[in-house]
């Protein structure tokens, strides 16, 4: 499925789990935040949690700042 | 008995020896406190009395420059429950007792916007079926058609009943504690509702909270340790600060006179000392307005008069009415100032202080 | 003075040090952590931004994680407006699992000068979602009261533009703030040098943020050290109560000469 992550187009090849998504990404689940269609998810939701084609999703993490 | 709540309690302040040098070091503190206070409240301050004058005068002419805002009583009722000991207008007391009536009290108002006062404060005794929240309502609306400010020295209220005299026009309440030494307090009020120390301590809050946009606190001097007293007015003022933000503080230091009733005062507080009272509190509290009513004689007054004061009552009767009709006989106590207004504004002139009868305009108060 | 007495409370949390400390503009994550260790800070702030493939290294979490005794408050910068600060602070929130957030909304890229109405609308909603809230101010006594009285745990008005290092410019306006203020009163943005800290906290400020103070300078573990000892100097300088200056007036003519 295709989505549209952190501003590109990625086409997805997993199960539309966040899991997969964050693996393909490289992304650590433990310091990584989501939003998707501009509403938060908890990453208490994620289990459950499954992309649809088109979605926009954020991911997002810490860096430095004042 | 109750003690006082750690934010009004002055003990930690109290029993604090200051040398000469302490007290120049708080002459110029850049952020007074307590401490401060304390400083220029103690023995050893009375010898510094020309040089806290000096700031205080500074401090009073940047703040307000070289104005006195004046204020004038009129006393609605001196019908009363209190047993306050030390006033002419007690329970126990041979009075005759008085209330205006709606006619009477507009007849008054009239005659004192005449004279040309633009801000004037209602006052009656402890709560009474002749002077009850209804009567005070209709007088401050009464009021609220001629003046700009109309402020009332009553009966401690409920946030809810502040609330209905601010929709009726009203803009502030004055309330002394008298004493904020609750044994003393106990002693003083003798019987009736002002029995209740920490209901009257709470009042002005309830004012502010209820609408009020000034508050008036003070202590009857002369009743208590002046000093205990005077750190406590600090902090009740400094805690209505912080936690009323938008309101405006006013302080008054009433001196007890003589009345009918003979009442000797434990803890006489001379001119000096009063002076120097006032001085501390311009030195600490550099933006608040601080009153002297006159209750003080004219000499004393002239020279306070932008030295820490700069709000000051004039041509003010204690009898109930007295402006536009016949007043009652007998006022709660004696005037010491009874200068007329012209008299009074002329001596402010000669000293280069402009007397102002109007410090705020209701034109954008929405009543509802 | 006891431990007990130095410390200090915010949003029911209790912090001994005295300094917090910002994470931007340092060269590496290595340096960082280096620098938040001199400083004995034990809150720093965060920023949240996009998860960057090229660049994991930039990811502050996993070196974060490794310090002891430090808590995470993440700001909301990049946010224009106060809904996007709000949905920026929940992300914190989700991502520190921390109550606290420093409300930051800076429209204008240039100056960063605050958004005093959007920062109060965003500060007011998150204080009532639970959030310990913390919001960086134009130096507004009046906006302060404001904040305090719409559930803030502390203000923090700015000494001078953000990473100007122009130092307290707001004086005044600060003296005015920690006067009337009940809730503690932390300056952030625009000190330069640890003496300004301790000027801050001689004023009365509870705490100080520094940043770009640090990280910007020759040497910036030694800022970091430098600078939590200019907080504890101030500090202890306003426990000792600092001389006033001698200003006595003088004058020609006695004013106390009718009092009897």
């Amino acid at each position: 499925m295709f989505l549209t992550v952190n501003g590109e187009k990625h086409e997805h090849s997993g199960d539309g789990t966040v899991a997969a998504l964050l693996t393909e990404l490289g992304a650590t689940p433990d310091h990584t935040a989501l939003t998707v269609n501009g509403e938060l998810v908890f990453s208490r939701h994620w289990k459950t949690f499954k992309f649809n084609d088109g979605d926009t999703v954020e991911i997002l993490t810490f860096v430095g700042g004042g | 008995m109750k003690t006082l709540p750690d934010w009004l309690n002055p003990e930690p302040w109290l029993n604090r020896t200051f040398s000469a040098s302490e007290v120049r070091q708080a002459l110029s503190a850049e952020a007074p406190d307590e401490t401060t206070l304390a400083a220029l409240l103690s023995p050893a301050a009375a010898d510094f009395l020309e040089p806290m004058a000096a700031r205080a005068q500074a401090l009073t002419r940047r703040h307000f420059g070289r104005t006195i805002q004046l204020y004038v009583p009129l006393y609605l009722s001196s019908y009363c429950s209190g047993g306050c000991a030390y006033c002419g207008f007690a329970a126990d007391r041979r009075t005759d007792r008085h209330a205006l009536t709606f006619e009477s009290a507009a007849k008054e108002l009239d005659a004192i916007h005449a004279m040309g006062f633009e801000e004037v404060l209602l006052l009656t005794g402890e709560r009474s079926s002749q002077a009850d929240l209804d009567y005070l309502r209709e007088c401050v609306r009464l009021a609220a058609h001629r003046f700009h400010n109309v402020t009332i020295e009553v009966f401690p209220m409920a946030e809810e009943e502040y609330r209905s005299l601010a929709e009726a026009g009203c803009t502030g309440v004055t309330l002394y504690q008298e004493t904020y030494h609750p044994g003393t307090y106990d002693l003083m009020h003798r019987w009736g509702p002002k029995k209740d120390f920490f209901r009257r301590l709470e009042a002005p809050a309830q004012a502010l909270a209820g609408g009020m946009r000034f508050a008036g606190i003070g202590a009857l001097l002369g009743l208590a340790d002046p000093r205990y007293d005077m750190l406590a007015l600090y902090r009740h003022a400094r805690y209505l600060q912080k936690t009323f933000w938008q309101a405006g503080l006013a302080l008054s230091f009433p001196r007890i006179r003589n009345e009918e009733g003979g009442f000797i005062p434990p803890h006489p507080v001379d001119e000096k000392m009063l002076a120097q009272i006032i001085f501390a509190f311009r030195i600490c509290l550099p933006d608040v307005p601080l009153a002297l009513s006159t209750r003080e004689g004219a000499a004393f007054r002239d020279g306070m008069a932008g030295l820490g004061i700069n709000k000051m009552s004039i041509a003010s009767k204690t009898t109930v009415g007295g402006y536009g009709g016949e007043g009652s006989k007998e006022g709660q106590f004696d005037i010491s100032d009874a200068r007329s207004l012209d008299e009074f504004c002329a001596m402010l002139r000669t000293k280069r202080l402009e007397p102002v009868f109007k410090n705020w305009d209701g034109v954008y108060r929405l009543t509802a | 003075m006891n431990d007990e007495q130095k410390s200090w409370r915010l949003g029911g949390h209790e912090f001994s040090s005295r300094l917090i400390l910002g994470t931007g503009k340092f060269s590496d994550a290595a340096t960082m952590i280096k620098a938040i260790e001199a400083s004995g800070t034990e809150l720093v702030t965060v920023a949240l931004r996009r998860f960057n493939r090229e660049k994991p290294g930039d990811d502050l979490c996993a070196p974060l994680a490794k310090l002891k005794n430090i808590r995470l408050m993440p700001n909301t910068s990049g946010a224009m407006n106060a809904k996007e600060a709000v949905r920026a602070a929940q992300l914190g929130r989700e991502l520190s699992g921390s109550p606290f957030v420093k409300v930051e909304i800076h429209p204008n890229p240039h100056h960063l000068m605050p958004d005093a109405i959007e920062t109060y609308l965003a500060a007011k909603e998150l204080a009532a979602d639970g959030f310990i809230v913390l919001p960086y101010i134009p130096a507004d006594p009046v906006l302060a009261k404001k904040l305090e009285d719409a559930g803030c745990a502390a203000v923090m008005p700015l000494g001078s533009a953000i990473g100007s290092g122009g130092g307290l410019s707001t004086a005044d306006m600060i003296r005015l703030i920690i006067r009337d203020s009940n809730i503690p009163v932390i300056v952030d943005a625009g000190l330069r040098a640890p003496s300004e800290a301790a000027r801050a906290m001689e004023m009365g400020c509870a705490a100080v943020l520094v940043n770009s103070a640090i990280a910007a300078a020759g040497d910036p573990v030694a800022m970091a050290r430098a600078f939590a000892l200019g907080v504890e100097t101030g500090y202890a300088a306003r426990q000792a109560g600092l001389m006033p200056k001698s200003d006595m007036a003088v004058t020609t003519s006695p004013l106390t000469s009718f009092l009897r």
